[in-house]
């Protein structure tokens, strides 16, 4: 079974930010992050990003700590990424990208390949990635990363939009 | 949350509305009026009459022209929300964007800039589904611009009821077009929704067909 975790502050968003993931996905459960509990029971994991506006989950950094244990795949997608990087060591910064992107594969990985253009839409950026691999940057900013030693990669932009494939990508393969 | 709704008189734009009202509360409503019938941004057919559509919502509407240059409307636009904060307080935005990340983009840019939500509800959202959701909630809608091969002048001012939405579906399947017309094939106005207190009734229109295009304007409504 898959989990699709909500970061959403505001439930409106989650019908932009969540709402599609499941669209591709298809068959999961959804939960916002404040419930969930054990995910020992979840094949993948998927975090949902949020509005442009929503910082509310860097204040809650302890809420996810469930994904310090799990040792399933996960993928964070834009807040996602930043809440997976902060949890390993890397530092938030400022760095708003909003509309299409070009964005440069870095490392070869099963998520995606070659140059391509996606929709971005953060105001955060990620550095002192010590402990990632870095798998893709725009000219601005990382865009993707891998954990060196475990199954958790991060997304800057969004995949959901014009890029479904490599959700479906993380779901086969990762 | 108080809300400004971004609305074109389509149904995208109200039934986005609609289900921001679910959750929050929708202070004013904002119609972009542009002077070109190409515009990048704004649907553009009947915005005059989203004024009765608002006395049907029992809304206060903004409404801001615009010449419809490509950049230029977007400062109209951002002038109109900064409106809609002085007057109703508003914290954030929503919109009826579906695919478009042209218009999501400048919208979320403009939201950024005035330090305000941008909600899209709509987002990525199955065109069918979304015609199918207008007909559950009993949205009265009917079609009022045609700009794309197979559609001719028989759509124009027809009514978007099951049998239209099933020959929409067909047409998706047959030509590829957005059953919802995302792409510009058609545009819509709304007649009654969940949340008017009173239908528009159509008294006088007036149908223009040419080529693949064509609009049904309505020259007089009135509120029943």
């Amino acid at each position: 079974m898959i989990l699709v975790v909500s970061t959403c502050a505001d439930k409106l968003s989650e019908e932009e930010f969540v709402k599609p993931i499941v669209g591709i996905a298809g068959k999961c459960d959804v939960k916002h992050y404040t419930n969930v509990k054990d995910v020992s029971g979840y094949d993948k994991i998927i975090i949902c990003g949020t509005a442009l506006k929503d910082n509310e989950y860097l204040k809650n950094i302890n809420g996810f700590l469930f994904l310090k244990e799990t040792i399933s795949p996960v993928l964070g997608i834009c807040s996602g990424m930043q809440i997976l990087c902060l949890l390993y060591g890397a530092r938030i910064t400022e760095n708003k990208e909003i509309g299409m992107t070009k964005i440069k594969t870095l490392r070869e990985n099963p998520l995606f390949s070659g140059n391509f253009e996606a929709y971005s839409l953060h105001g955060n950026g990620v550095d002192n990635l010590n402990e990632f691999y870095v798998l893709a940057e725009s000219e601005e900013s990382v865009q993707a990363v891998k954990h060196k030693k475990k199954n958790l990669c991060g997304i800057m932009f969004h995949p959901e939009v014009r890029n479904e494939k490599i959700i479906r990508n993380f779901l086969d393969f990762a | 949350m108080r809300l400004a709704g971004l609305f074109s008189g389509g149904k995208d734009s109200a039934y986005a509305i609609y289900r921001a009202m679910q959750l929050h509360e929708i202070a004013s409503l904002i119609t972009i009026k542009s002077k070109n019938p190409e515009s990048y941004m704004f649907h553009t057919p009947n915005t005059g009459i989203t004024q009765l559509q608002a006395e049907a919502a029992g809304l206060p509407l903004i409404v801001a022209e615009t010449e419809g240059k490509k950049e230029a409307e977007l400062a109209d636009l951002k002038e109109a929300v900064k409106k809609a904060v002085e007057l109703f307080r508003i914290e954030g935005v929503v919109t009826g964007a579906i695919g478009s990340v042209y218009q999501a983009a400048r919208i979320q840019k403009i939201c950024d800039e005035l330090g305000l939500w941008c909600f899209n509800p709509l987002w990525q959202l199955d065109q069918l589904q979304l015609l199918d959701d207008l007909l559950k909630n009993k949205f009265e809608v009917i079609i009022v611009g045609v700009a794309a091969y197979p559609f001719d002048e028989s759509w124009l001012g027809k009514r978007l009821d099951r049998k239209a939405v099933k020959e929409l579906a067909g047409l998706k399947e047959k030509y590829k077009i957005n059953p919802a017309g995302e792409g510009g094939e058609f545009e819509s106005f709304v007649l009654s929704a969940p949340f008017f207190r009173k239908k528009i009734n159509v008294k006088k229109s007036s149908a223009r067909f040419s080529g693949n295009h064509g609009v049904f304007e309505i020259k007089e409504a009135e509120l029943e």
